[in-house]
């Protein structure tokens, strides 16, 4: 697993680390059921604070895109089904809102604004295609 | 709220009429990774030299796991594993040498631990200490620091002077070696970047005063920044949490500490809808606390 911390940055360094892990999720480089590094190996590796990647993973965890798999450590969650679909879009709901804010407070019309997340969304579906099926 | 490690309490130190700590307070909770961050010349160094019991406060107290470094030094010292800025090593020593006369200092000292430190930190055991580079010399001190299992570890800017792969390897021992173990780490630093990444916690020191304590991730969170042109006459300062006010172009960069709704509607009625909000990296961060004017010095327009 690839993450790269961007100090400069505007975003807290969790968030950084839980957006590339929910990225690569999505963009099938990580896979249901592939281990993800111990907390303390991704600490040691990033050299970043260990509580940090505990707070990402229980986070990830309680979204569902990765889980505890009892002995074998943290894996990627086996589907999203675990969620009731209404749940699951008040969680996006929730995020949308945000972005909504984010477009008025930058004067983005509402059609532009929908266009910017069908464009991000394509996106990621063209990534998964194209992305390699490791093992 | 946990147990804390090291409490500061209305601590006030000066030289002559210079001076250099004017009531500061902290807490360091156990077990946390804490950066203690200010410019140089902060009193930064002054305040971990108190900490240890090597300088008297004119006033206010400090108590470091559980002691009093101005009545019980000597338990401070057991407790602590320190690395002063800069620390000098009698250089005619060889490795093996300090590591003997140090250990015969601490009842607790580890021979085994030491011994594996040597070979992690990759330190030649027949070296000269004056042939070391200064890479080896930081690591040489960390280990003797740390060879006598202490509970709290205070470094103070124990990267200063290496390269940046050096540097990162030294964050990286410490996260690996003492945040698994439980241990409390003080460490001060001038830069942000590097503190963030291995600190739970962040207290920023100026001039003699903590302006901030918190947790790392609440930082970068709660701080943000507001671009806005003020329709009319409008004290900016008045707005609750404001750390820095300034003016270009006819537009204000306001800076807040946390961007409540009481902020957001005082920043409403001073610009409409004409507001801009920005989140900041941590150099901004550090500059808005340490060189922000928190509204006082800019005239009403």
């Amino acid at each position: 697993m690839f993450i790269r911390i961007e100090p400069s940055s505007s975003s807290p360094i969790y968030r950084q680390i839980m957006d590339q892990i929910r990225r690569q999720v999505a963009a099938g480089m990580l896979k249901p059921g592939d281990k993800v590094p111990s907390v303390r190996q991704l600490a040691g590796q990033l050299a970043v604070n260990q509580n940090t990647i505990l707070k990402v993973y229980n986070e990830l965890c309680r979204e569902h895109v990765l889980e505890v798999d009892r002995g074998n450590g943290t894996i990627v969650a086996q589907g999203n089904s675990t969620l009731s679909m209404s749940d699951r879009k008040k969680t996006v709901a929730a995020l949308l809102r945000e972005a909504a804010v984010q477009a008025i407070h930058m004067g983005i019309p509402p059609e532009q604004t929908h266009a910017l997340l069908e464009r991000e969304y394509q996106a990621i579906l063209a990534e998964k295609k194209r992305s390699p099926h490791h093992e | 709220m946990s147990e804390t490690a090291i409490s500061i309490t209305d601590l006030h130190f000066a030289y002559g009429r210079h001076k250099i700590l004017d009531g500061v307070n902290l807490d360091v909770p156990q077990g946390s990774v804490f950066g203690f961050l200010g410019r140089n010349g902060a009193g930064k160094t002054t305040a971990i030299q108190l900490l240890l019991g090597l300088l008297a406060p004119q006033s206010g107290r400090c108590s470091v796991g559980g002691h009093d470094p101005q009545t019980d030094a000597v338990a401070v010292r057991r407790a602590v594993g320190y690395v002063a800025e800069d620390q000098r090593m009698y250089d005619w020593m060889r490795v093996e040498q300090i590591l003997k006369w140090t250990s015969s200092f601490y009842p607790t000292w580890d021979h085994a631990y030491a011994q594996q430190l040597l070979r992690q930190f990759d330190l030649p055991p027949k070296g000269k200490i004056k042939t070391l580079s200064k890479g080896q010399n930081t690591r040489l001190a960390l280990l003797l620091a740390l060879a006598h299992r202490p509970r709290i570890v205070i470094l103070d800017d124990p990267t200063l002077g290496l390269d940046p792969i050096a540097r990162k390897e030294f964050l990286r021992s410490v996260i690996t070696l003492l945040q698994a173990q439980g241990t409390t780490v003080f460490f001060s630093s001038h830069l942000l970047y590097e503190i963030e990444p291995v600190a739970d916690w962040v207290a920023i020191l100026d001039r003699g005063r903590i302006v901030k304590a918190a947790p790392t991730d609440e930082l970068r969170d709660t701080i943000r920044r507001f671009v806005l042109r003020p329709k009319a006459s409008m004290d900016l300062s008045k707005i609750p949490g404001v750390l820095d006010v300034a003016r270009q172009d006819g537009q204000w960069n306001v800076t807040v500490e946390t961007a409540g709704a009481e902020t957001r509607a005082a920043l409403s009625a001073a610009a409409g809808d004409d507001v801009e909000e920005l989140g900041l990296n941590l150099d901004e961060i550090f500059e808005a606390y340490v060189i922000g004017n928190r509204g006082r010095e800019v005239a009403p327009c």
